[in-house]
């Protein structure tokens, strides 16, 4: 086991992800969620799963997935909590 | 039970808020403590309505952060780390480790911050910080 590269590869990626946007949902989802373990259940896997299919699928990814379209659909969706936030906190 | 808890289902939005009031103020995973002895019938469909709710905050943090994460950097170094080097499999376990890590201290620190603020203080800052969040990846669609 090649432990220098385990390191380097931990390091690496420690610090592209630290105060990245997903931390950043990771902080707000898990702060005004009921449930803290889901969001980080939920964040996990998507991570994992995000950069398995990195090291699997290599540079062909971005040809089957249309990284673009993929955003979009996510700043909805925060958009869309964060809207329900305000908007269910305003009527109550 | 089981046909009350599925009787429950049109009024679910009332015990889901009865259910936000509870968990506020109380223990996170063990909500039906906090309820009186008396209202045991409650307390069963409040358990079958926060039973769904997890699967409703795993999905919907799945789904947003794994769009979010496709061909964003991190995966991106990933990618490249594994093919340069001979073992794409250690690569892979330590950027593992790391993204558990990170979402684990992102958790902690909203976790953290929600027991410091009001829940209306809570509730906006959350909402910028997720509108935040929108403005980044919208500026990473659009360049």
């Amino acid at each position: 086991m090649d432990l220098q590269l385990l390191g380097l590869s931990f390091i690496t990626v420690f610090l592209a992800e630290i105060g990245d946007k997903s931390q950043l949902a990771a902080i707000a989802l898990g702060g005004s969620s009921k449930y803290p373990r889901a969001v980080f259940l939920g964040s996990t896997v998507a991570l994992v799963l995000a950069s398995f299919l990195g090291v699997i699928a290599g540079g062909g990814v971005a040809q089957f997935l249309p990284e673009k379209i993929l955003k979009a659909i996510a700043a909805i969706g925060f958009a869309i909590m964060a809207l329900r936030l305000v908007w269910c906190s305003e009527s109550e | 039970m089981e046909t009350a808890n599925l009787k429950s289902i049109p009024s679910e939005e009332k015990f889901q808020d009865t259910a936000n009031k509870v968990i506020r103020h109380g223990e996170p995973s063990s909500p039906s403590l906090t309820v009186q002895p008396s209202q045991s019938h409650k307390t069963l469909e409040l358990q079958s309505s926060l039973k769904w709710s997890f699967w409703t905050v795993f999905s919907s943090t799945f789904i947003t952060i794994f769009f979010a994460e496709m061909g964003d950097k991190t995966q991106l170094v990933t990618l490249l780390m594994s093919a340069e080097s001979q073992s794409p499999g250690i690569v892979f376990l330590g950027a593992a480790m790391a993204l558990i890590s990170t979402s684990l201290l992102g958790v902690i620190i909203g976790y953290w911050l929600s027991k410091k603020l009001s829940p209306k203080t809570l509730d906006l800052t959350v909402a910028i910080l997720l509108l935040f969040i929108t403005g980044w990846l919208m500026s990473d669609v659009i360049c």
